[in-house]
């Protein structure tokens, strides 16, 4: 007898499940119990704290100094430009490079999913994946050692002759672009290669027959039927990209400063402004869900949207 | 459906459980940090050399565990996410930052009785100004730094570096970088003000003004900076890519990079500069405090120990006559000169809560600008 035939003979184990699986209620909550213990604990419990702490005028506690409620972290963002400026250019830097990411990779995704057979597509997705599997921080010192002024771009040009003195790509709004886009767009072409994988060709091949151009078939049958992708696409890359702080930091200059710096300072720096880093966060949360579920109205997930 | 029936007593039961399981993870960390035969260590890369750890390790049969940290801000966040309960033993923190983990109950009164090499440190350190607060010793001073210019030597003269002014002339437009909230001290110094901002206790309306001044004069700057960094391997790395020629930076980093044959070197302006010491802390309710006393105390016997450490950090050490261990490039990059020293004074902390109120909103508005 195997060991699980040995275990649904055991009269304990026979006992205990049946008690624990008497009623369809009871395994409704079991089933459940790990996962929403993970979403509320791991995942809400954090952000309520946070939320929390973005209400009190000191944090850590400090000793003879009970902390109070207060409203001021949260209307020191409204009442100083200083701080809204970092927040817009955020906002206004994702939303560029979700466009350039979207642009970047949807060709990229099409070409995948239309032109390389079902057989090299998942060796071409792996290769794709490669520079996942470092870290975040690694692939910023990669641009780093290609942007620098001692950089690989810089000493090709300068051996090409076209440059007598290294162009200072690095600590730009360029450097900042580039880092970000190549650390997100897996998380734009995934999506976009699921999208465009299920469109059945038939329907092109169709479109062709009745004299639809190359333009008109995109314009009309592959833009709208990918609309999912882009909008799971453009969604994840948008979220992930107002968060970056890491590489903001090291790729960014003096006039690419994001929010998430500004919400680090808070958290760094002597002053010990942890309430006002943690309303500055719970406004950029809510800002950035804001954004998105606008998006995603504005394409319509329904199919009610802009693109139909 | 059948009805999801409970009583007190399950309700007892299950409240007891999910207390246990809520508390647990508090539990396990204590436990894990507290053991007969470890301490537990927060500081800096190499501030504790590998030989000595070794050997303290072999003759004690205490292991060390080091957590690295590379910023006293993440180190106070550490500590203050893990209080009244820490799992460090020692941390390490600027004299400077005392009050701020001091008024968070966060570090223990040092009783120096317990560590008969007390004497090996330089009195300039142990007995300064700075590291007596409440009427305790806080820590036990090992290394010392400076906010500095660094220079590459093959393109800026040693003629142009005499002031900080260089720092901002328009020849090194974009070929510069340094992090503002120390170079809103450096700026206020080298615009005659006090930049530890205690001469202006009580006067908040002048500390306000001195403040706003520095920040517009690093916003009208801003153009020829080429990088605000944070990190002292930042600055390195900026160094020898090539990005900059000129920084204010930590003596530490730019020691290594001297050490180590870049064409970098520092000075300290005629204006002056602030320095700052590394101590090694007690936390509160240490685990193994025992063992970190007779760490501490093994640290302080032998000035040896003390120049291992300026070779593997590139800070000056504060042990007497440890400098006698170190070669003549090593001495180099972690000393001064007579006039450089005339003009270091070190960061004081009784203006803190004041002068952080009106510099943490500049350094934002010097970012946004």
């Amino acid at each position: 007898m195997t060991f699980w035939g040995a275990l649904m003979r055991n009269g304990v184990y026979q006992s205990v499940s049946t008690t624990l699986f008497k009623s369809q209620r009871r395994q409704f909550w079991i089933l459940a119990s790990v996962p929403l213990f993970w979403i509320f604990f791991a995942n809400l419990g954090p952000i309520l704290e946070m939320f929390w702490i973005g209400f009190l005028d000191s944090y850590p506690p400090k000793v003879g100094h009970e902390p109070q409620f207060t409203l001021a972290n949260w209307a020191a963002f409204f009442q100083d430009r200083v701080f809204i400026i970092p927040f817009f250019r955020t906002l206004a830097f994702s939303f560029i490079f979700t466009a350039i990411t979207l642009l970047i990779t949807y060709p990229v995704a099409y070409f995948l999913a239309k032109h390389v057979s079902r057989k090299n597509q998942l060796l071409f997705l792996l290769l794709l994946l490669i520079p996942f599997w470092v870290g975040e921080i690694v692939r910023t010192y990669a641009i780093m050692i290609l942007l620098g002024n001692n950089g690989a771009v810089n000493l090709a040009l300068k051996s090409l002759g076209l440059i007598d003195r290294p162009i200072p790509f690095m600590y730009t709004g360029f450097s900042l672009g580039v880092g970000i886009i190549y650390l997100t767009a897996l998380y734009m072409l995934l999506p976009l290669y699921s999208a465009l994988e299920k469109l059945p060709d038939n329907y092109l091949e169709a479109a062709a027959d009745l004299g639809a151009g190359a333009w008109t078939r995109f314009r009309r049958i592959t833009l709208p039927l990918s609309r999912e992708g882009i909008a799971s696409g453009c969604t994840l890359v948008f979220l992930i990209s107002t968060g970056y702080y890491a590489t903001p930091v090291l790729l960014g200059g003096p006039r690419s400063t994001v929010f998430a710096e500004t919400i680090a300072g808070f958290f760094h720096v002597a002053g010990d402004q942890w309430p006002m880093g943690a309303a500055f966060s719970s406004i950029m949360l809510i800002a950035t869900l804001g954004v998105t579920g606008l998006f995603l109205k504005l394409m319509g997930r329904d199919g009610k949207g802009m693109m139909r | 459906m059948t009805k999801f029936i409970t009583n007190r007593r399950q309700f007892i039961k299950s409240s007891a459980a999910g207390a246990a399981l809520v508390a647990a993870p508090a539990y396990l960390r204590s436990t894990a940090a507290r053991a007969s035969g470890v301490v537990n260590v927060w500081t800096y890369a190499n501030f504790i050399p590998d030989d000595f750890k070794a050997e303290f390790e072999k003759d004690t049969g205490i292991e060390i565990r080091i957590r690295l940290v590379d910023d006293q801000g993440k180190q106070f966040n550490l500590l203050a996410a893990e209080a009244p309960n820490p799992t460090a033993d020692i941390v390490t923190v600027a004299g400077h930052r005392f009050l701020q983990f001091i008024s968070s109950d966060l570090l223990a009164p040092l009783d120096t009785d317990r560590l008969k090499n007390w004497g090996n440190i330089n009195p300039i350190y142990s007995e300064s100004d700075w590291a007596t607060i409440n009427g305790n010793k806080w820590g036990a001073p090992i290394l010392s730094g400076a906010e500095i210019l660094a220079y590459n030597t093959e393109v800026v003269s040693e003629d142009e570096v005499k002031s900080w002014d260089v720092l901002f002339s328009d020849k090194y437009s974009g070929q510069t970088a340094y992090t503002i909230q120390d170079m809103m001290s450096v700026v206020m110094l080298y615009k005659g003000y006090d930049g530890n901002m205690v001469a202006y206790m009580d006067d908040p309306e002048k500390a306000a003004e001195i403040v706003a001044e520095a920040r517009d004069f690093l916003i009208e700057k801003k153009p020829l900076v080429r990088k605000y960094y944070d990190a002292g391997a930042e600055v390195q790395q900026m160094f020898i890519n090539q990005d900059i020629v000129l920084a204010h930076a930590w003596n530490g980093p730019i020691a290594k990079l001297i050490t180590d044959g870049f064409p970098v070197d520092m000075t300290i302006p005629k204006e002056g500069t602030y320095g700052f010491v590394y101590t090694l802390n007690v936390a509160n309710n240490a685990p193994n405090a025992d063992n970190a006393y007779a760490l501490l105390d093994a640290l302080l016997a032998n000035p040896e120990v003390g120049a291992e450490m300026t070779k593997s950090s590139g800070f000056i050490s504060t042990y007497k006559g440890a400098d006698q261990y170190l070669s003549d490039i090593e001495k180099k990059a972690s000393s001064f000169t007579e006039e450089e020293l005339a003009g270091l004074q070190f960061f004081r902390a009784e203006a803190n809560e004041m002068k952080y109120k009106l510099v943490d909103p500049a350094v934002e508005q010097i970012k946004a600008a």
